[in-house]
């Protein structure tokens, strides 16, 4: 086939305005992705029955991005957080997800508050290959070869209250109620401290979990008062702690040594509670005199944003942020994979300790450590190195 | 002993039940609707209630009145300009106030989340139990539970032997009758949701005392009461004190023995077990 010599230079012509057009698009792109912020996609449970402790995290993650953008951003870029409300629900949670992944198109993803809602879109988060840092999620068994893409955040469900039953047994106490909420957390927990007590040759005199919205705990709280245990563990959420510390104490019961997972180290807890509050021994992962790196600059910046001090829920959505950033500056990327390959295997200094992470993302560095209040003031009872006191027994209920 | 303990926990728990489901029934009885937003009202003057406790520091209960009061006047005004022209002009009424309703609980819970945010919150007051011959009596329970049957007294004594307590039972029997007698049938009405909403209101203060409350709970307790009243017979008053007390009971037995799955699937149970045996008491008594 012949072709004139005036059609190939209108061939040429239009192939090299293609190509030029091609270019002028890259470099616009180029332009526009360099200028553009870096989006940071989460739900958060900002109403249901996990906000009291959800809040926290988001506040958190809120810092360590506006933190983030004070140093310069990342790779050059603008750092901004695009959340939703997942209102508790793993149902919503994953719409929220699809929402994120699909139309807003994020360039990274955090978790969402609690293993139950996690465990919703765990299966999401592989689909996509995203590498999700999940703060709120302490449950062991998210973080397995079929969910890669999911990492841990927080410290393991099986390490709330760990201190709590060998204090108690050393102290020659060997009776144990444990109570806790059907969820995929205190479930893990529950079955922990149920095989600890085990362990340690104590009796476990009574044990049930109930689902919320739970009327009254009374029936339970008599229950356990009939059981005559030295000690009640509940592996709890903010209002079922609330419920619980009230109804033992309406039903005439102070158990000697009185421990609840989540909830007391809410500010809210001592506050509904007044002076029940007082002796209830529960956990964090983060505590302010924690000699980690920017930790002071943490809870000035936190106190001074949002008029609270943090708690631990705060201190893993900020740590999160920080990992993130330390993954996306060392890789110069926001591939995925790579971010993926990064986080699990380097060791990253945050301001609640080493994050460090097995080869399928189960959290290796992060342990609960014991905390008590004390005359309306939460005190961290261990590690020894940093406790700022002893732990006072009985609990008095009152 | 126990058995006692469980019995008294059980009547206390039954008398807090009452409050929060009467005021739906007398809504449900007099007009023919599921108020749904009965919740948002609940939580609304519950989390009032401890915003109220917690900066003056005064008790709670001084709110009961003025919560009855400004809630049942807000009560009122809704029936009159929201509620009452859709039951004149719709054709399915008793359909469109569930819309109205329903749409209303979203407002009265945002409203509240925007006002004291979503935390669960409770007030530290009357934490404490009486104790008699061996029982413990939850003092917020107890105060809750007198106050009950204060308001359902009332409310049995009103419907029962007032003309105007007469023209409302009238009213939600025979609409036609009582126009015919001279009664104004759309004043009765108000005047029904205007109280219905008070007493939700009361049942929000008394409520926050006993257990924390959140602006997202209002669907819970809108359940609840919807479970009691159908358990009790639709817009059937003493059914549903009935109702309430017996609830409350085989929750507690439930609980004790059977642990917190239990006593959480009971009322719901309940209902199932009561919708196959007695289909016949899911209709509006005469």
């Amino acid at each position: 086939m012949r072709v004139s010599r005036s059609r190939l230079g209108a061939l040429g012509s239009a192939v090299l305005s293609i190509l030029a057009g091609g270019v002028v698009f890259a470099a616009a792109s180029a332009a526009h992705a360099a200028g553009a912020p870096i989006v940071v996609g989460a739900t958060v449970s900002e109403t249901g029955p996990l906000a009291a402790d959800a809040v926290f995290q988001l506040k958190g993650e809120a810092l360590g991005v506006a933190v983030a953008n004070a140093h310069g951003g990342w790779l050059g870029r603008k750092v901004l957080l695009k959340y939703y409300d997942d209102k508790s629900s793993p149902g919503t949670a994953v719409r929220l997800y699809q929402r994120l992944i699909t139309e807003d198109k994020v360039n990274l993803l955090l978790g969402p508050y609690s293993s139950l809602v996690t465990i919703g879109i765990a299966p999401l988060i592989n689909k996509y290959k995203m590498a999700t840092i999940e703060p709120g999620a302490s449950v062991p068994t998210i973080y397995v070869k079929g969910n890669k893409w999911n990492i841990q955040g927080i410290a393991s469900s099986t390490t709330y209250l760990k201190q709590l039953l060998p204090l108690a047994h050393k102290a020659g106490a060997n009776k144990v109620a444990l109570v806790g909420l059907e969820s995929a957390f205190t479930l893990a927990c529950l079955d922990a401290r149920v095989a600890q007590a085990k362990q340690l040759g104590m009796k476990v005199v009574y044990r049930t979990t109930y689902a919320l919205p739970m009327p009254d705990f009374s029936p339970i709280a008599l229950a356990i008062k009939n059981a005559h245990p030295d000690v009640v563990l509940g592996c709890t959420y903010y209002p079922d702690a609330v419920g619980i510390a009230r109804a033992l104490h309406q039903q005439g019961f102070a158990p000697k040594y009185f421990g609840e997972t989540v909830g007391p180290v809410e500010p809210a807890f001592i506050k509904a509670l007044g002076p029940l509050a007082n002796r209830i021994l529960s956990n964090t992962s983060w505590w302010h005199n924690y000699k980690t790196p920017g930790n002071k600059a943490f809870i000035a910046a936190f106190t001074k944003k949002f008029g609270i001090a943090p708690d631990y829920h705060a201190a893993v959505g900020y740590s999160g942020i920080e990992v993130l950033g330390a993954a996306v500056k060392a890789t110069h990327s926001l591939n995925q994979a790579k971010l993926r390959a990064y986080i699990l295997s380097h060791t990253v200094p945050t301001i609640q300790g080493p994050f460090k992470v097995s080869r399928y993302g189960l959290m290796l560095g992060a342990s609960q450590e014991m905390v008590q209040i004390q005359n309306g003031v939460l005190k961290l009872m261990t590690p020894p190195s940093l406790a700022e006191g002893k732990v006072l027994v009985p609990y008095t209920g009152s | 002993m126990l058995l006692l303990q469980l019995l008294v926990n059980g009547i206390l728990l039954g008398g807090l039940y009452v409050l929060i489901a009467q005021s739906l029934n007398l809504i449900f009885g007099v007009m023919g609707i599921v108020n749904l937003a009965h919740g948002g009202f609940i939580v609304l003057a519950g989390l009032f209630t401890y915003w109220f406790a917690t900066t003056s520091g005064l008790s709670p209960l001084f709110v009961l009145p003025l919560a009855f009061v400004a809630m049942g006047l807000a009560g009122a005004l809704i029936e009159r300009f929201l509620v009452e022209p859709l039951m004149l002009r719709e054709r399915r009424a008793d359909l469109a106030s569930l819309m109205l309703t329903f749409g209303l609980s979203f407002v009265l819970v945002q409203l509240a989340l925007n006002l004291w945010g979503s935390d669960f919150v409770s007030v530290p007051y009357l934490q404490s139990s009486y104790r008699f011959r061996g029982l413990n009596f939850d003092a917020a329970l107890s105060i809750s539970g007198v106050f009950a049957a204060v308001i359902s007294a009332s409310l049995y004594v009103w419907l029962n032997y007032t003309l105007s307590g007469k023209s409302l039972l009238a009213a939600s029997q025979s609409p036609t009758g009582a126009l015919s007698c001279g009664i104004d049938v759309g004043r009765v009405r108000m005047v029904a949701f205007g109280i219905g909403v008070g007493l939700a209101a009361a049942a929000g203060v008394l409520v926050i005392v006993v257990l924390a409350l959140a602006p997202q709970s209002a669907n819970d307790f809108t359940l609840l009461a919807f479970v009691i009243i159908a358990l009790g017979g639709l817009g059937n008053y003493l059914g549903v004190v009935a109702a309430s007390l017996l609830l409350g009971l085989a929750q507690s037995v439930a609980g004790y023995f059977w642990g917190g799955n239990a006593e959480y699937v009971l009322p719901y149970l309940l209902l199932l077990l009561v919708m196959v045996a007695r289909p016949q008491r899911f209709r509006q008594s005469p």
